[in-house]
């Protein structure tokens, strides 16, 4: 170990002799998302001319990696924006930074219970919300007069839309994410606190109405977003559950509204998806930690969720941006905001990376009529607690 | 012309004491100084616990964290210094984060079970260390010094410890003393935090170095003046003297390694190596020029890249941290890790399924290779070179987007393969849901990948074949299936050989086709040893030691495989 510390003292050494000041800043962000960041960056930077904050555009499917082989080193960004999932390994790490040193109720005021309660891990806050995102319903108004409430009013829709040779709902039903909505509406869970919690009665129901839904043609086999977009724009599908994404895959001319998820008839709750938080996050190693909790605060504002709502129509979690009133009028973002109230926070325990593809593996054979529920969800649980003892220590 | 000689044969060895030296001093440096500061530190908690302060060492009490009612992740904490009570906050100075941070840190390993007196190295590179101790009595409130934000924060435990008669900043001393005893002592109220000042490791002895060095060349220059057996003797005793610093430094290890690197140059020396080392270098000037772009390149990418691998195999990561086990990763592996024989996470099932796989692929590269090859070196075949060209196509696309192109047709529900069954009016197959099928899946994929590899080379071999010895045989009255046996398998081995060893080698390692078509379902059952390898590294908790020694054991496998497997083709060659 001593070796290693050497050669670490060395390198150190060696690239400690160009140390910038500023925050620099890691996203993934493109398009609209990323000209609304820059434009609160630049107001930053006209403010804060000491402080400067320099932006840098990383591709999504390298970050997490990058920022986990980066940070130790003494590298990387001071801040980035990431989803919330990898906060709990990141924290265990100490590749992230706990922030409620600096934020006490007033800061935390500023955004929803939900979004802020994302960021936290082990009774820590781990990062600021920038965005939130769930799944929500979107129906075709030439299809159905009004959004179906309960999951029995989704099966109503079934017969009708048969004869066009289509669906009543059309989702990404072999992909925990997509099915997440029916897993909780029925009760079930992934994890109990620390404890997995998979194979439960309620989950398996939730997998077995699943089912139900393809069986009855009401919801057509393994589909997967492109194919859900093109059932839905091709008018084979009257709803399609998908997330603020789906937006721009939706053909132009077809009349479409958003509206929450239906209530799941046989327990009487609603349908609740996952709720994804985009967070900015510290690097255990910014230098500067305190200036790199005043560009939070600041890129966090409600100024900056404003604009980021308005160009890039993300749904910011500042609970007064709605009070814009372009932002707060804005019909989609409404109907997202609606669903936010039925959402269950996505875990970020460290297990949960280890269940998605166990579980994706049990609903492609539960959907497709090859196996019972029960069994399968118990497969799945046994996976998870194998690879988890493989991370004990 | 002795004494140059001497002198270059010294500055060889220098180099390398020199070289040891300075990671010995590096090391010895860091960790004098980690231990001088984490001591420091200790003993600053230590005492401020007690109420005395340590100089040029910031410490104070921390109080316990009171969460907020309406969000339990928010906490807030109030720490006792210069005698009084203010709450812990950014407005304060910069060390609050770090006592804050500490505190919630020191609290989350209790919950964890694994509690005791922490002292540690902040990572912030700037060499200061941090000590963490429980304190069970904290110093009373002063209800003058009191801040409004104070009140909401006061706990009860705090509140039981205030006496009503202590409104002058009386010493902390007397209240640990005096105090009324804690109500709980099993859980600290409070931990007592000490930061030390910033510390730069000592500097580089220059001096020191260079004064060794001049002796130590001075030495051996003498050595070599007086000549005979004094010249080796002088080399060795001169680069010895290299080894005084690290002995001054208590770096045992590398004053023996200085010596040894003395010794053997000095042996080197008497036996003239050094001297046709030189003659070899100054003789291959120009060879060895253009050779030592692609030697540096190899030592950066390949060389330094496996020592490290090799070496992470020995330690364990966890969450950042990363300790020596020595063999328990490998131990871990190789008994399977308490796991029956049949789980997809044992080490020997998935061997097993790798061995299967090779084998299983390179008998189906292998005869459609060869069986293709036959084929197209017929004389009569017309549009040959269409007919290669295509077969060569596979080989030709990168195999990540022939295994993507693959899994898509394997996809249950819209893949084509499925829909090919349906239409001819059987069941589609679930791909992915079974190890048989699944396994099938890969297969399959690496089968088309794989063949116009065999293919090729077998054509090349095919038409190195004198066409007389057919003639010959055809006159002799043999058969076509007699003068396969006899004359074209013969002939094809030399070449198939050396194909087939690198085709398993390549095939035992297919990461891209596993990863990406079965992607190890069901249940990990598909996995070969490199994908196992992968998921330990970047799925399961980021194990990369577990991860690195797999490495290490899937490239001895292979090693054994090209020793031992080139002795098995060789001898049937010569069996032959």
């Amino acid at each position: 170990m001593n070796l290693c510390f050497a050669i670490l003292t060395l390198a150190l050494a060696a690239s400690g002799c160009e140390r910038s000041h500023g925050v620099v800043l890691w996203h993934a962000y493109q398009g609209s998302e990323a000209e609304a960041l820059s434009r609160s960056v630049g107001r930053w930077n006209a403010n804060h001319p000491d402080t400067l904050v320099e932006l840098v555009g990383v591709p999504y499917n390298s970050f997490g990696d990058k920022l986990t082989s980066a940070i130790p080193g003494g590298n990387g960004p001071d801040l980035f924006i990431y989803p919330q999932d990898r906060i709990g390994d990141w924290a265990e790490a100490q590749i992230i930074e706990p922030l409620e040193f600096w934020v006490d109720d007033a800061r935390a005021d500023r955004f929803s219970d939900v979004s802020l309660e994302a960021m936290a891990y082990k009774g820590s806050l781990w990062g600021l919300p920038m965005a939130v995102k769930s799944l929500a319903l979107f129906y075709r108004t030439d299809l159905v007069d009004a959004p179906p409430a309960t999951t029995d009013e989704l099966f109503a829709l079934a017969p009708s839309m048969r004869e066009r040779n289509g669906y009543a709902v059309a989702y990404a039903n072999h992909d925990l994410y997509g099915h997440a909505p029916w897993l909780f509406g029925y009760g079930g869970k992934i994890l109990d606190g620390d404890k997995l919690a998979i194979a439960t009665p309620e989950a398996a129901a939730a997998m077995t109405f699943a089912r139900e839904l393809v069986e009855k043609g009401a919801a057509p086999k393994g589909a997967e977003g492109p194919m859900v977009a093109t059932l839905f724009n091709e008018g084979r599908a009257a709803t399609a559950i998908s997330g603020p994404w789906f937006l721009q895959d939706i053909a132009s001319g077809v009349p479409y509204k958003i509206a929450i998820l239906p209530t799941v008839s046989a327990t009487g709750r609603p349908a609740s998806p996952f709720l994804g938080a985009e967070g900015l996050l510290m690097s255990a190693r910014a230098k500067d930690k305190d200036a790199a909790f005043a560009v939070m605060d600041a890129l966090t504002s409600d100024i900056a969720a404003i604009e980021r709502a308005k160009i890039a129509k993300q749904l910011v979690p500042n609970v007064h941006a709605y009070d814009d009133p372009v932002v707060g009028a804005d019909p989609v973002l409404g109907a997202f905001r609606a669903q936010l109230a039925n959402t269950v926070p996505m875990p970020i325990h460290p297990a949960m990376r280890m269940v998605w593809t166990p579980y994706k593996t049990a609903l492609g054979e539960v959907v497709s009529g090859r196996a019972q529920a029960g069994p399968q969800l118990l497969a799945v649980e046994r996976e998870v607690a194998g690879y988890l003892i493989g991370a004990r220590k | 012309m002795t004494v140059v000689r001497q002198l270059r044969d010294f500055a060889i060895a220098a180099c390398l004491a020199i070289l040891i030296a300075t990671v010995a001093f590096v090391v010895v440096r860091n960790t004098e100084l980690a231990a001088r500061q984490i001591e420091l530190a200790s003993r600053a908690a230590a005492a401020i616990a007690e109420g005395n302060e340590l100089p040029g060492v910031h410490a104070v009490i921390v109080g316990h964290a009171t969460p907020n009612a309406k969000r339990p992740y928010l906490r807030t904490r109030q720490v006792y210094e210069h005698s009084t009570w203010r709450p812990l906050a950014a407005t304060y100075g910069a060390d609050d984060k770090v006592f804050f941070d500490a505190a919630n840190r020191y609290d989350h390993e209790r919950a964890m079970a694994r509690a005791g007196i922490r002292a540690e190295m902040l990572p912030d590179g700037t060499g200061r260390a941090i000590a963490v101790i429980p304190v069970s009595t904290l110093p009373p409130r002063d209800a003058a010094a009191k801040s409004p934000t104070d009140t909401t924060a006061t706990s009860p435990t705090e509140t039981a410890a205030k006496s009503p008669t202590d409104t002058t900043a009386k010493s902390p001393t007397d209240t640990a003393s005096s105090g009324p005893a804690p109500t709980d002592s099993a859980k600290p109220s409070g931990v007592a935090v000490a930061i030390t000042a910033s510390a730069r490791p000592a500097p580089y002895p220059w001096l020191a170095i260079l004064g060794v060095l001049g002796l130590g060349a001075a030495l051996a220059a003498a050595g070599a003046l007086v000549g005979g057996r004094a010249t080796c003797v002088g080399l060795a005793v001169g680069i010895a003297t290299l080894a005084i610093p690290c002995m001054l430094w208590q770096a045992w290890i590398a004053a023996t390694l200085i010596t040894l690197v003395g010794v053997g140059v000095a042996l080197a020396q008497h036996a003239h190596l050094t001297d046709r080392f030189a003659t070899g270098l100054r003789a291959h000037r120009i060879a060895l020029g253009f050779l030592a772009p692609a030697a540096v390149s190899m030592l950066v990418l390949v060389l330094v890249p496996f020592i490290i691998g090799l070496v992470i195999g020995f330690y364990d990561h966890h969450h950042g941290t990363w300790t020596f086990v020595g063999l328990d990763n490998f131990g871990e592996i190789l008994s399977g890790g308490g796991r029956p024989l049949d789980d997809p996470l044992n080490f020997w099932f998935i061997f097993g399924v790798t061995v299967l796989w090779t084998v299983v692929n390179v008998f189906f590269h292998v005869t459609i290779g060869v069986a293709l090859a036959l084929v197209l070196s017929r004389g009569w075949l017309r549009g040959k070179g269409v007919f290669r060209m295509l077969l060569i196509l596979p080989w030709a696309i990168p195999n990540y987007i022939t295994a993507l192109i693959w899994k898509g047709m394997f996809n249950t529900e819209y893949g084509g393969i499925n829909q090919l069954l349906d239409a001819a009016g059987l069941d589609g197959v679930s791909w992915i849901g079974s190890f048989f099928t699944s396994f099938s899946a890969n297969v399959i994929t690496n089968t088309w990948l794989g063949f116009p590899f065999m293919m090729v080379v077998a054509i090349g071999a095919l038409e190195n074949i004198p066409k007389e010895l057919y003639e010959a045989a055809s006159v002799d009255g043999a058969s076509p299936w007699q003068r396969f046996r006899h004359i074209t398998l013969p002939h094809l081995r030399p070449a198939m050989g050396p194909a087939i060893a690198l085709g398993s080698i390549w095939t035992f390692n297919m990461f891209n086709v596993i990863h990406l078509v079965s992607g190890g379902q069901p249940g990990g059952a598909t996995n070969i040893l490199v994908t196992d390898a992968y998921r330990w590294a970047f799925e399961r908790g980021e194990r990369y030691g577990m991860a690195a020694a797999y490495a290490t054991v899937i490239f001895l496998i292979l090693l054994l495989w090209t020793v031992f497997g080139a002795r098995i083709v060789k001898r049937k060659d010569d069996e032959s």
